[in-house]
């Protein structure tokens, strides 16, 4: 299930917030189970800017390569080593263990035009609907 | 636009079993069932199961049914044993590769060629063509009335429905009986494993299916039957050649006879290989990061020099490889090329296509 607390883009990207305007990024399980297996990663190195909506990096699957969108606006503070070293982990536990990135938000007033998990889900039920037509 | 889509006789089976499904040749074939990498180690290490039934099966009969493959083959399979098999190309005249394709010989006067899925028409009218009025060359297509599974991986000659063909030789095919249906079966496959490949009418598709699946096979789909195949070194139709390649910049003459009789293409392959070729399908093997896909330019020293034609991530090696070709200056193992991965040159060098070898 959706995390309640995260927020989330129509790209299937998800930020939890921290405190102190942080939080970590990752990709919603709708988009791990449409890649499939997941085997490369190419992300933001810290101190990085990012800038919401835009490019930030890009996934490759067994069968499709996509691109990571920033959620919102800020620093890469640190990525994930973990996952780089077992991209798997985006499938295994896309809202855990297989976060991507760390970002202080420099806008944090972004955050409000995402979609919260009701929303989020109601979203993806809709897509999934529409895929099994 | 409407999508004319052809089901094989395990399309519910499929969607049964939740698999992602994809579109293929214009059939609805299933990509994954639950994951590739483990449907792929399924069949590095033990055993899985593929419905290959999109690729077509045409039966050749006749009396002069030997004689007319011998025309249109690149190699002579008028004369093999029954119960064996070989592999061969069907050329244009101008040498260009129509279909690459194994031949069985079932009986004295019975061939069944099992082809790729694609183009399966104009393949048809191609052999009609050369085989005119002759009523003595049948050529049947029951490509839509019948079933194909590829049983493969090291341990599948232990299963009990194969105990009975344990013994076929590489190559080999019968006409035999699995779990009480007829069947032919061969000792053939495109992974780069040991493994059967199975023909039934369409009928039984179920019952075979469900009963190697009781059995632990574990059902596979086109994503994996991609990377098994790209990791054994094995072509594909439509990717790695076509009409536009001959069999020599393919890496293909050893599917090619030309000593021993006349066949369609033959002229034009003398003359192909008499003037060398000016560019080679060679194995790739990214050193940098990133993975290598179809499409994707080949460049040396800033210049595109060309394509690469298959690639994936290779789940055994946990590498990213590929093929695609290459002039012939460029083709030689070891040299120095870089694939532009999205807008990035990124490094990998030229290797021998066969990334896999299984274990004697």
């Amino acid at each position: 299930m959706t995390p309640k607390e995260y927020k989330y883009t129509k790209e299937h990207e998800w930020i939890c917030p921290e405190s102190e305007n942080k939080g970590k990024v990752g990709l919603a399980d709708y988009a791990q189970s449409q890649l499939g297996d997941i085997v490369f990663l190419d992300l933001p190195a810290a101190g990085t800017q990012v800038e919401q909506g835009k490019k930030m990096g890009e996934v490759e699957s067994v069968k499709a390569v996509s691109d990571i969108f920033a959620p919102v606006s800020g620093q890469v503070l640190e990525v994930n080593q973990a996952v780089i070293d077992e991209p798997g982990l985006v499938n295994k536990d896309p809202y855990g263990a297989g976060w991507l990135v760390r970002l202080e938000l420099s806008k944090p007033s972004e955050l409000a035009a995402l979609m919260d998990s009701e929303e989020y889900d109601k979203f993806e039920a809709e897509l999934a609907e529409g895929e099994s037509e | 636009m409407v999508r004319l889509l052809k089901k094989t006789p395990l399309n519910k089976v499929h969607h049964e079993l939740r698999a992602r499904m994809t579109y293929f040749a214009g059939w609805e074939l299933p990509v994954w069932y639950a994951s590739v990498l483990e449907e792929h180690r399924a069949v590095r290490s033990g055993a899985g199961i593929f419905d290959v039934s999109d690729m077509g099966r045409i039966w050749i009969t006749g009396r002069n049914a030997g004689a007319f493959l011998d025309k249109v083959l690149t190699k002579r399979v008028g004369r093999l044993e029954i119960g064996s098999s070989q592999l061969c190309l069907l050329c244009l005249e101008d040498g260009g590769i129509l279909d690459d394709l194994l031949a069985y010989r079932v009986e004295t006067d019975c061939f069944l060629i099992v082809c790729n899925a694609g183009n399966i028409e104009p393949k048809l009218g191609w052999l009609d063509r050369w085989a005119g009025s002759d009523p003595d060359v049948v050529i049947r297509d029951k490509t839509a009335d019948t079933v194909m599974v590829a049983v493969q991986g090291p341990t599948v000659r232990h299963l009990q429905s194969l105990k009975d063909i344990s013994n076929l030789p590489r190559f080999g095919v019968a006409q035999t009986r699995i779990e009480d249906v007829e069947v032919i079966a061969a000792r053939t496959g495109y992974t780069g494993e040991d493994g059967f490949e199975i023909i039934s009418d369409a009928t039984n598709a179920l019952h075979l299916w469900q009963s190697f699946m009781k059995q632990g096979v574990k059902p596979c789909g086109l994503g994996a039957r991609d990377s098994l195949r790209l990791e054994a070194g094995m072509l594909l139709y439509g990717q790695d050649m076509d009409r536009n390649t001959n069999p020599f910049e393919a890496g293909l003459e050893w599917l090619v006879e030309m000593n021993d009789r006349d066949f369609v293409g033959k002229s034009a392959l003398l003359e192909i290989k008499r003037q060398g070729v000016k560019r080679k399908h060679i194995g790739l093997r990214v050193t940098g990061q990133g993975i290598a896909r179809p499409g994707y330019k080949i460049v040396k020293g800033g210049r595109e020099v060309g394509k690469v034609t298959s690639g994936g991530y290779s789940p055994t090696l946990d590498i990213s490889i590929g093929f695609g070709y290459v002039p012939i200056e460029l083709a030689t193992v070891n040299t120095d090329i870089e694939i532009m991965i999205r807008s990035k040159p990124v490094a990998a060098q030229v290797v021998n296509r066969q990334f896999y070898k299984r274990g004697a």
